[in-house]
């Protein structure tokens, strides 16, 4: 069987008079009936992609965002061995220090070390926090996260609230995920108790949300400072 | 302007003006999608910051002969905007769930088929000057092809050269970035 021609099938694919013929072999001939309808659906959605040709360029703070989002990632994130030690309960280190003794003073004396040694101030995860839609772009901050699990915030150049500055640890694969840390108290520099057993390659972007006084715990939705930790 | 090769290359060698490149070249169909589907400004903006940073940590799934950059970008921007529904339907504590329910599901256009007028658009953009302005005046004017040869002073037979060419080509981008004819541009993002 001769089938159309291409030019003709696309000339009624846009719903020009078909001439002599051709719609008699349109209605025997799936072949070409099949393309006609794909390019009047490929015509279709161009029709209605008219508005889409000249779309605003996208917004410069999105970028920033993004910038933020993706800052450290290209270094793989490592394991924080301090932090995992101290997910150990309290209670459970003498236990364990008697335990081990029990069995060899050698091994009782590396276990103890294990648990109890503790370098001051060792900085185990840090972040940037750049401002995000609507902030300031003078805002912004850094957070240090270190070996006791002490959080350390220094902001600066925060808007005004009625309310409170708040500190969140959110999954950032599943943003509705947030450990509330703490408030900021007015003061340029914090120091945050991280919740123990909080982890930090899931819990790794911090935010700093403006929070009103309305009793409701949860997330505001107003999120003023955002940064990804990174050992 | 960097092809979509040679910006993937860049992207896998890490060098983040590369996804700069790719945002301006691509976020705003990516905010469109995104605001298209939840209907709310400041989520979509969430998805698409999500979307990008996913596509950078992603970087090493994009595959050239699977799809386009924005057919790519559009299938991880679909999946972290259903995440986005998903979890706001899960969790209605948080306020921005509650603004998202207020968009009647009714008046959002299937995803797919966004997905579809946002890769076609993007292959308009993308044909030689002569095609594009022949297909336009086809379909934005509506004209028949006479008389767009009438309006352009260009011959008749070069007049549907064109709109079969620029067809042509629109179906053949289509049938590889579309969503709505199969899953092929979601599978390389499934992981992301």
């Amino acid at each position: 069987m001769q089938h159309l021609d291409p030019d003709r099938l696309a000339l009624l694919a846009l719903s020009e008079e078909p001439e002599l013929g051709e719609g008699d072999h349109l209605a025997g001939c799936p072949v070409c009936r099949h393309d006609v309808e794909t390019l009047r659906d490929v015509a279709t959605l161009a029709a209605d992609g008219q508005d889409l040709m000249d779309l605003p360029p996208p917004p410069e703070h999105i970028w920033q965002a993004i910038e933020a989002g993706i800052t450290g990632t290209a270094a793989p994130v490592i394991a924080l061995p301090a932090r995992r030690a101290r997910t150990w309960p309290r209670w459970l280190m003498p236990v364990l220090a008697a335990a081990a003794a029990a069995v060899t003073a050698v091994v009782g004396t590396v276990l103890v070390a294990g648990v109890t040694e503790r370098p001051a101030e060792q900085v185990t995860a840090r972040a940037t926090l750049a401002p995000l839609t609507s902030v300031p772009a003078t805002a912004g901050g850094s957070v240090r996260v270190l070996s006791d699990g002490q959080m350390q915030i220094d902001v600066r150049n925060l808007p005004l609230t009625t309310g409170f500055h708040e500190v969140w640890l959110i999954d950032p694969d599943q943003p509705t995920r947030m450990v509330a840390v703490g408030n900021l108290s007015g003061k340029p520099d914090v120091a945050l108790p991280v919740p123990p057993g909080t982890d930090l390659n899931r819990y790794r972007l911090v935010d700093v949300s403006d929070e009103p006084h309305d009793g409701d715990v949860t997330h505001s939705g107003r999120s003023l400072l955002r940064g990804t930790l990174t050992s | 302007m960097s092809s979509d090769d040679e910006l993937a290359e860049r992207l896998r060698a890490g060098d983040e003006r590369a996804l700069r490149t790719v945002y301006e070249r691509h976020g705003a169909a990516v905010l469109y999608l995104a605001q298209r589907l939840l209907g709310n400004r400041a989520d979509a903006e969430d998805v698409t910051q999500l979307t990008f940073v996913a596509a950078w940590t992603g970087r090493d799934s994009f595959d050239s002969e699977r799809g386009t950059l924005l057919g790519w970008l559009l299938g991880i921007a679909r999946r972290k905007t259903i995440d986005r529904l998903r979890s706001a339907a899960r969790d209605t504590r948080l306020s921005e769930a509650v603004s998202l329910q207020l968009v009647p599901p009714a008046d959002r256009e299937a995803p797919e088929r966004v997905v579809d007028r946002l890769v076609v658009a993007d292959e308009m953009a993308r044909l030689p000057e002569e095609q594009r302005r022949t297909l336009q005046l086809a379909f934005f004017d509506d004209l028949t092809h006479p008389q767009i040869a009438a309006v352009t002073g260009l011959p008749l037979g070069t007049v549907k050269s064109h709109i079969r060419r620029g067809m042509a080509n629109l179906r053949r981008r289509w049938e590889v970035d579309g969503a709505a004819l199969g899953s092929r541009s979601a599978s390389p993002t499934r992981a992301l």
